[in-house]
């Protein structure tokens, strides 16, 4: 029996998802093949909310982000989801084989999305086949799917977004992470996380790499070294670390085998991962009717991914039935790509997407980037005084509550705007790229916006110079979350302890999802300096 | 231990030194390094190994990384049983 469809979708992840809910809304029977025994992909790992435009599901956890689009496709009658199935090749007669449910299968669809995603990639270094050493993927799989602490003590090789999250989420699970080790001179990813891990007092050793790792039977440390401008050990500049565990987050390349077994031309293109597929801006490939979406199409955020998707399974819609009707989506969706990708934190993906069109409307062009300078945030994580002072209100306005939004660098982004009830935060010239400004003559210091923000990177103060006390409000989103009138200790950005605060109010409600907003009291010297807190007695940062 | 000793194909076991020997020996593209060492031919498939092994051999032929890494795959991308086979032909 050879099973007959308009679209097949191989890939159950963000893109295949939304490609499959395009074509199947748009009247094609459609069929999604998915390998595990789940759909949404890596998604269902995404506890942190995702950063992009609101009217794309940013300032919704990953996890909720899955549940919604799942939703979706369980209400479309012609969709047929086979989990559990691994397609097996492709051949010249247009057949398509899966095994699922122990059987191979046979599938002739009119057109294809492909939507494999990628894999994580490795790293050569002594003994790095010790048991302990972990894709920081697979750590996040433990954790997050299967409810498995992966180790005590981590050291996490790789600051890219995967990294920082991956280290973050550990730290939520209980786990200490000693460090996180990158050897480029700055962070690779979204400098708020980065933030996030540094007042939690995880050091950022840029500049750094592993030499190899310690351990007879299993993990018991790593020799790291300093690299110098060309990437070179900087003699006498080894150190050894404790840790039971190391953690790879060393980026992704896209899972091509399909690509060139089906006939689809590929190229090489450093910046999107690797072997990518050529193909138009309709993500069509060399194959007619055969598109791709997501990582596999090049290594990009979540969000491109669910826009390529669907743009993807338009066009897919469009080649089947030749119906025009969805022009106007598609030309909607390439401005959102389009927006995603105008920003600083876009480049390298725009100049990989310019090596593949070689007319293409993306330029690789060099935005002049970042109205501050943001040298230092970018090397440690930590922002310049004079970056935060720009946030900051005059001094006769600090008596009354204000945000402080300490979101410095440039990147695709916009729920704050949309989570203040007064429209005091706005970003300039409706750029999502740009960072947001607050209002201040409209700002109320209510609280909404803190725990919107997917970077958690928003703060609410207030000072009494009379009394020489003030208050700070701080997301935090630790297990060991203190009570009303607790005595907790007060960290700085870089986690150090500066002192002692009473915790005056806690909001942990239903709009703030389990993002809490804790408001300590301390001296007004502090005011500025507090970003985290913990409970006495809880010291558990890094060590290197 | 010598960098010689660093695996570079988890699921087969194979060495950077057994990379280089064959590199050295003449052996400059990914399919024939895979036939005779096995490496990429393990549970993963080369998912690992591969941008690895491209690596060491543009390091020492100089050769461009991009025109090594070019590769064809053929079905089955996954392992299947002949059973497993032979009963989705059962309800043809």
């Amino acid at each position: 029996m050879i099973l007959e469809y308009d679209a097949a979708i191989i890939g159950g992840g963000p893109a295949g998802i939304c490609a499959a809910i395009a074509a199947g809304k748009n009247g094609l029977k459609t069929l999604l093949i998915e390998e595990r025994d789940f759909l949404g992909g890596q998604l269902i790992k995404q506890t942190h909310r995702f950063f992009g435009s609101e009217e794309e599901h940013a300032g919704t956890r990953g996890i909720h982000i899955a549940d919604d689009l799942k939703a979706e496709l369980v209400g479309l009658s012609n969709i047929d989801v086979m989990t559990s199935t691994t397609a097996l090749g492709y051949y010249e007669d247009g057949i398509l084989t899966a095994l699922h449910d122990e059987k191979m299968v046979k599938i002739k669809p009119k057109s294809m999305v492909l939507a494999t995603g990628a894999f994580e990639r490795f790293l050569p270094f002594e003994n790095n086949d010790l048991p302990g050493i972990f894709g920081a993927g697979a750590v996040q799989t433990l954790m997050n799917i299967y409810g498995i602490k992966p180790a005590d003590k981590v050291l996490m090789i790789g600051s890219g977004n995967i990294g920082l999250i991956v280290s973050y989420q550990l730290i939520q699970a209980g786990v200490q992470v000693i460090g996180v080790v990158e050897a480029a001179s700055k962070i690779g990813g979204y400098l708020v996380h980065a933030s996030k891990l540094r007042r939690l007092g995880v050091p950022i050793m840029t500049r750094h790499t592993i030499k190899k790792a310690i351990g007879t039977d299993k993990v018991q440390g790593a020799l790291l070294c300093q690299l110098d401008e060309n990437w070179q050990e900087i003699e006498g500049s080894q150190k050894q670390v404790a840790c039971d565990a190391i953690c790879l987050a060393v980026g992704l390349t896209p899972l091509a085998d399909i690509l060139s077994q089906m006939g689809c031309e590929t190229t090489f293109i450093g910046e999107l991962g690797g072997i990518v597929p050529k193909r138009t801006a309709d993500l069509e490939t060399t194959k007619p009717g055969v598109f791709v979406a997501g990582d596999l199409a090049g290594i990009e955020e979540a969000s491109a991914a669910m826009l390529e998707g669907e743009l993807a399974g338009l066009n897919a819609v469009k080649f089947v039935t030749g119906d025009e009707r969805v022009n106007e989506r598609i030309h909607h969706l390439k401005g959102e790509l389009h927006g995603l990708r105008a920003g600083p934190v876009g480049e390298k993906i725009r100049y990989g997407l310019a090596q593949l069109f070689e007319d293409s409307v993306i330029t690789s062009e060099k935005i002049d980037s970042h109205e501050h300078d943001i040298t230092q945030l970018a090397h440690t994580g930590i922002p310049a005084w004079e970056n935060i002072d720009e946030k900051m209100p005059d001094e006769q306005r600090m008596i009354k509550p204000y945000a402080v939004i300490e979101c410095f660098q440039e990147i695709p982004c916009n729920p704050c705007v949309f989570s203040c009830p007064f429209d005091a935060i706005y970003i300039p010239k409706e750029d999502i790229n740009l960072s947001p400004v607050v209002n201040f003559d409209k700002c109320t210091g209510c609280l909404s916006c803190i725990s919107g923000c997917p970077g958690l990177a928003i703060f609410v103060e207030q000072r009494n110079p009379e009394q020489g006390k003030g208050t700070v409000s701080i997301p935090f989103e630790m297990l060991n979350r203190p009570q009303k009138g607790d005595v907790v200790d007060l960290l700085a950005r870089d986690g150090h302890k500066l002192g002692t605060g009473i915790v005056t109010r806690i909001l942990y409600g239903q709009k703030q999802d389990k993002t809490a907003v804790i408001t300590v009291e301390t001296d007004i010297e502090l005011v500025n300096k507090v970003r985290n807190i913990q409970l006495q007695g809880t010291d558990k940062k890094g060590v290197m | 231990m010598r960098e010689d000793d660093i695996i570079i194909c988890r699921c087969e076991d194979v060495t950077l030194g057994t990379i280089r020997e064959l590199i050295r020996q003449g052996y400059t593209t990914l399919e024939e390094i895979k036939r005779i060492a096995r490496c990429g031919m393990g549970p993963c498939q080369g998912k690992t190994c591969t941008p690895l092994i491209a690596r060491e051999i543009a390091a020492i032929t100089g050769k461009d990384i991009h025109e090594i890494m070019k590769q064809n795959h053929r079905p089955p991308f996954g392992g299947i049983t002949f059973e497993e086979i032979v009963s989705g032909r059962d309800e043809e």
